[in-house]
């Protein structure tokens, strides 16, 4: 990126900027033009000029040009023109003047549009290279950038200068050719009017502008001081104790009041200067007009200038003005725009930047990273100079083991961040198979060797996506689309140095993974998810999933009957009681009245909180069943005993949450309807209370809220009102809003688990849930739905920073992200802490086990933990030893390898 | 059983007697009431403790593991507190408890227990006055059994 804007904005956008310049010229003679015209429908038609000689007709719109002499000089008359008498003459120049504002219009439009995609597309561009930018820190350099700031800059602070950049050049040449047109047409008329007009433009151009700068620098010293004097009215008020202990108000006062004083100071002077500028231009304004008048007027009665002249000349001087106070607005928005852009470009010039052809896709694949690890004086300090590794050496065969030890020093991640270039700045050599790790580019490093640190890095986005993040490196396959829309999108990319990549192209190799497809992918994420103990999880979150009975029709037909297989199974165990079933003709006591009313689940919001209470079809529903007052009573009755026992919780406080019924904002709102019932009845109350009420009511299930609302005949009135309210639903435009509960079909809005009990797990009966979940669980395994659970449970979203999942299925997922790449190294860098003691040791062997014919590297808390390991250096403080290392890799290999492979059967 | 019913088992448990009503309706709405049938474990001997319970109807057994097999210490009954300790003190269930009879209870889950003892003064002393009340049972019995 350049360091000054301009040079940056005509590198990249020359082309475009000459072209406009070209219509900016070519609008030109056409502005002239204009400006002339007013002069002959003044002259020849107003006044007659063209009919001095008592002609009748004059010809109008002759088009001719004179030949040069080399042709032999003369004139070619190529159309003679109309003829017509003075009315027409008048009529014709005029429509002619429209004519050309149209023209004058089209320039300026087109000019607008292709000045406003230059600048679009240059923002696009400068996005983007702050983007690769910031790509291409070190991780020294990343420590010290905020990631908001960052975020920032490249969202709002380029704004501006985006806007800015397709006025950079164009607006002063489009601007300023329009004022020296202008200028040079009055000029043209008459020298001394014309001279008149520069020095006034002339003065403006020169002494406005430094006004204004004045007027900018006071704005600043403003905003500084009154900023000062919040900052010490803060001060004040926070130690105000103090103030009055020591008896120092009137000091206070007096401190106070020479701020004040100062600020209207500058306030002041603002405002002075700010309608100086304001009278000096609107004096320059009205006297040039003046002084065309008077001289002007003179003129023409001397006879030297004609009326026509004079009236185009003041026309011509009104259309100064704009440009020129435009190109002082320009001038001061360059201004600015370069400060902002220095600026920018100083948070993205670190010191240092991963060099580009580390980080470019080379066309050849070096090979893998298999070969020995030598580390020859390598001495890494931190950024205040303290040593963390001190000079150390050593040579590690392949494949090896190694485990890393240290007395809770930084020293053991320190190396191990190292090895995995996640640490750059160090003295001393570091080559792996022979090449330099500094020079390995990013793709074979990406490709070969995984680092799994303590923070796992999750997206927002599907557990899938989190997995498979490592092997979208680059599209393997491109998906042809040559529509225009694709086409289109590709050549903008291309203008602005943006990637032509879409993400809908092929990225995953599914070849080099040893699968077919996605389908066969997944297999691979649940088997190497299930090594480190994460199948259940995975399981679990597939229950929470949903089916589509379109894009897994085979699913959903197996999830039906397993419905049937589940009941008949709780039936077997007699235990059936401990699920309520969906029935359409009899009442769900576990579910609420609203579930029981609607017996749906809700796809959008028309049906979901209080949306469902004002529904006009669940309304007219609960009235043709006659059993609105019933639950406006229940509302009332819930709203009495949730005023009483949380009043005294402040809001926010967890409870309510979880809790109530009623929203903590919300409750003096019912405490007043409650005021409301108790004066007048709950007759008199109005809709908006009723269907407050009736919201509650909905929420509400006997026998977890223990409320003792609910009897035999209302439950039997809702199940009537069930069938009123399908029939009301069927049609109406909320028809969509509801998927409704179907014995025979999976029901697409809810999850898997729901779908599979059809059904609610039983309140108040011990261990209820385990025992279903372990009955579903043996349905599942015996319709043989296990792996299709899972691969729902794959789709499950991780939150933003994976924050819906537990932190060991963080470093779950962060491990197995680095596992599928079947990478040469793996560096463990405290990937393990978030387990426990003995599911980390599971977890380790069986990664030993795995990488008996690669290299893995661990960072280990204590040597007890390094059993199994070839190799072990330990440190103490920030030096290390390395005190155990396999003979050669040479005979270990084979018989490691052939273990391997019997006792993992390969892996990935 | 309704709330109600509940709050009136709730006032005869020794440990919340002097607590507002309306501060024990709200522990009774946010407990949970379960259903345990005969011989259906409450929690076993070194579960994380993760609830109390009131028993409002029916029985239990308290017992310990031993070498030689379970051993009955306690027999609970309706209005019995149990589990509260280990949701206090946050150590392991000390022993296993079972329905004797088909058992319903009021089961406190920890967090919201500890939330409402941090939000109301008045019932963390109720707690604590129990607690000492019992210390001092245990000392006075530990003096009768050395003397």
């Amino acid at each position: 990126m350049d360091k000054s804007l301009f040079r940056y904005i005509w590198r990249f956008s020359k082309r475009e900027q000459l072209a406009i310049f070209a219509v900016v010229i070519a609008s030109l003679p056409f502005y002239f033009w204009s400006l002339d015209l007013p002069k002959r429908i003044v002259n020849d038609a107003i006044q007659g000029g063209a009919f001095a000689e008592g002609a009748a007709e004059a010809r109008f719109f002759i088009i001719a040009f004179d030949l040069p002499a080399f042709m032999g000089g003369g004139a070619v008359e190529l159309f003679e023109g109309f003829r017509v008498d003075q009315l027409g003459l008048l009529f014709g120049l005029s429509m002619l003047f429209l004519a050309l504002v149209l023209i004058n219009g089209a320039f300026k439009y087109v000019i607008n549009v292709a000045k406003g995609a230059l600048g679009e597309r240059m923002l696009r561009r400068l996005r983007f290279d702050l983007f690769s930018t910031t790509l291409r820190f070190t991780p020294s350099t990343l420590r010290t950038v905020k990631s908001s700031e960052t975020a920032t800059i490249i969202k709002d602070e380029v704004e501006p200068i985006g806007g800015f950049i397709g006025d950079a050049f164009v607006q002063p040449l489009f601007l300023g050719t329009q004022a020296a047109t202008a200028m040079a047409f009055i000029l043209i008329q008459n020298v001394w009017l014309g001279l008149l007009a520069a020095a006034v433009v002339g003065v403006q151009f020169v002494v406005i502008p430094r006004m204004r700068r004045v007027q900018l620098r006071l704005g600043k010293e403003r905003q500084i001081a009154s900023r000062k004097l919040a900052g010490r009215i803060a001060e004040i008020v926070d130690c105000m104790e103090a103030v009055h202990v020591h008896d120092a108000t009137a000091w206070e006062k007096a401190e106070i009041g020479e701020r004040l004083h100062h600020l209207f100071d500058l306030r002041f002077r603002i405002y002075k200067w700010k309608f100086m500028v304001k009278f000096i231009n609107n004096l320059l304004a009205q006297i040039t007009p003046f002084l065309f008048y008077a001289i002007g007027g003179y003129l023409a009665l001397k006879g030297q200038l004609d009326i026509g002249q004079l009236v185009a000349v003041i026309g011509a001087y009104r259309d100064l003005p704009p440009p020129l106070k435009e190109l002082i607005d320009w001038d001061q928005q360059r201004l600015d725009v370069q400060i902002k852009y220095d600026q920018i470009i100083q948070q993205f010039l670190p010191d240092k930047l991963v060099p580009l052809d580390v980080l470019a896709a080379p066309e050849t694949d070096d090979g893998p990273l298999a070969g020995p690890i030598v580390v020859d004086r390598l001495r890494i300090s931190d950024p205040h100079g303290s040593v963390l590794v001190e000079d150390f050496s050593f040579e590690l065969p392949f494949p090896v083991r190694l485990a890393i030890v240290g007395n809770g020093g930084p020293g053991p991640s320190t190396l191990a961040r190292a090895l995995a270039r996640r640490h750059d700045e160090y003295a001393g050599r570091i080559t792996i198979a022979g090449r330099d790790l500094g020079r390995i580019p990013e793709s074979q490093l990406g490709r070969y060797l995984a680092y799994a640190g303590s923070e796992p890095a999750l997206f927002p986005g599907s557990l899938r996506e989190n997995l498979i993040y490592g092997l979208r490196n680059r599209p393997v396959r491109r998906i042809p689309d040559d529509g225009p829309q694709a086409r289109r999108r590709r050549m903008e990319a291309e203008r602005t140095g943006n990637p032509v990549d879409r993400l809908d192209d092929e990225w995953i190799d599914y070849e080099r993974l040893g699968v077919k497809d996605a389908d066969g992918l997944d297999g691979v994420l649940l088997a190497a998810l299930g090594r480190i103990g994460m199948r259940e999880d995975v399981y679990r979150f597939g229950l929470l999933g949903r089916v589509s009975s379109q894009r897994m029709p085979d699913l959903a037909g197996k999830v039906v009957e397993a419905r049937r297989r589940l009941r008949t199974m709780l039936a077997e165990q007699g235990i059936e009681n401990l699920v309520e079933p969906f029935d359409p003709a009899r009442y769900n006591a576990q579910a609420s009245i609203g579930e029981n009313l609607l017996f749906g689940v809700a796809v959008g919001p028309a049906f979901t909180g209080r949306g469902r209470a004002v529904n006009p079809v669940v309304r007219k529903a609960l009235s043709r069943g006659g059993l609105t007052d019933d639950l406006v009573v229940i509302g009332a009755r819930i709203t009495e005993t949730m005023t009483e026992i949380f009043r005294d919780l402040p809001p926010g406080h967890p409870l309510f949450e979880q809790f109530s019924f009623i929203d903590a904002d919300e409750l003096p709102d019912y405490e007043d309807i409650l005021r409301r019932i108790a004066a007048k009845g709950l007759k008199s109350l109005i809709g908006e209370d009723r269907s407050r009420l009736i919201a509650l009511a909905l929420d509400y299930i006997e026998p977890r809220h223990r409320l003792g609302l609910l009897d035999d005949r209302l439950r039997q009135a809702i199940v009537a009102a069930r069938a009123i309210f399908r029939q009301e639903l069927d049609g109406s435009v909320w028809a969509r809003q509801l998927d409704l509960y179907d014995p025979e079909r999976v029901c697409d809005a809810a999850p898997l688990r729901e779908n599979l009990l059809f059904g609610r797990i039983a309140h108040g009966i011990a261990d209820a849930q385990s025992r279903v979940m372990g009955v579903v669980s043996a349905v599942v395994d015996e319709l043989g739905l296990r792996e299709e659970v899972e691969k729902v449970g794959l789709g499950f979203q991780v939150g933003p920073g994976g924050r819906l999942l537990a932190p060991h299925q963080r470093a779950g997922v962060n491990l197995v992200r680095c596992l599928i790449k079947k990478p040469d190294i793996l560096i463990l860098d405290g990937a393990l802490v978030a387990y426990g003691e003995e599911q980390a040791r599971r977890i380790r062997e069986g990664l030993l086990a795995m990488f008996e014919d690669r290299c893995l590297i661990a960072v280990l808390r204590d040597e007890a933990q390094a059993e199994g390991f070839d190799a072990l250096i330990v440190f103490e403080g920030a030096r290390a030893e390395l005190r155990r290392c396999p003979a050669g890799g040479a005979s270990r290999r084979d018989a490691g390898s052939a273990a391997a492979a019997g006792a993992v059967g390969g892996h990935g | 059983m309704t709330l109600d019913s509940e709050v009136q088992s709730l006032r005869q448990v020794p440990m919340f007697r002097d607590i507002d009503p309306a501060r024990l309706k709200l522990l009774a709405f946010t407990g949970e009431r379960v259903h345990f049938s005969a011989g259906q474990l409450f929690f076993r001997q070194g579960d994380a403790a993760d609830a109390a319970y009131v028993i409002l109807e029916g029985q239990a057994e308290v017992t310990l593991d031993t070498p030689s097999g379970p051993l009955k210490v306690a027999e609970l009954a309706r209005n019995d507190v149990v589990g509260e300790m280990g949701i206090l003190s946050d150590t392991p269930r000390s022993a296993t408890v079972t329905a004797a009879t088909p058992v319903v209870a009021l089961r406190i889950d920890k967090r919201v227990f500890l939330e409402l003892l941090n939000q109301f003064p008045q019932m963390s002393i109720a707690v604590m006055r129990e607690l000492a009340k019992r210390l001092e049972r245990t000392n006075a019995r530990l003096v009768r059994s050395n003397s």
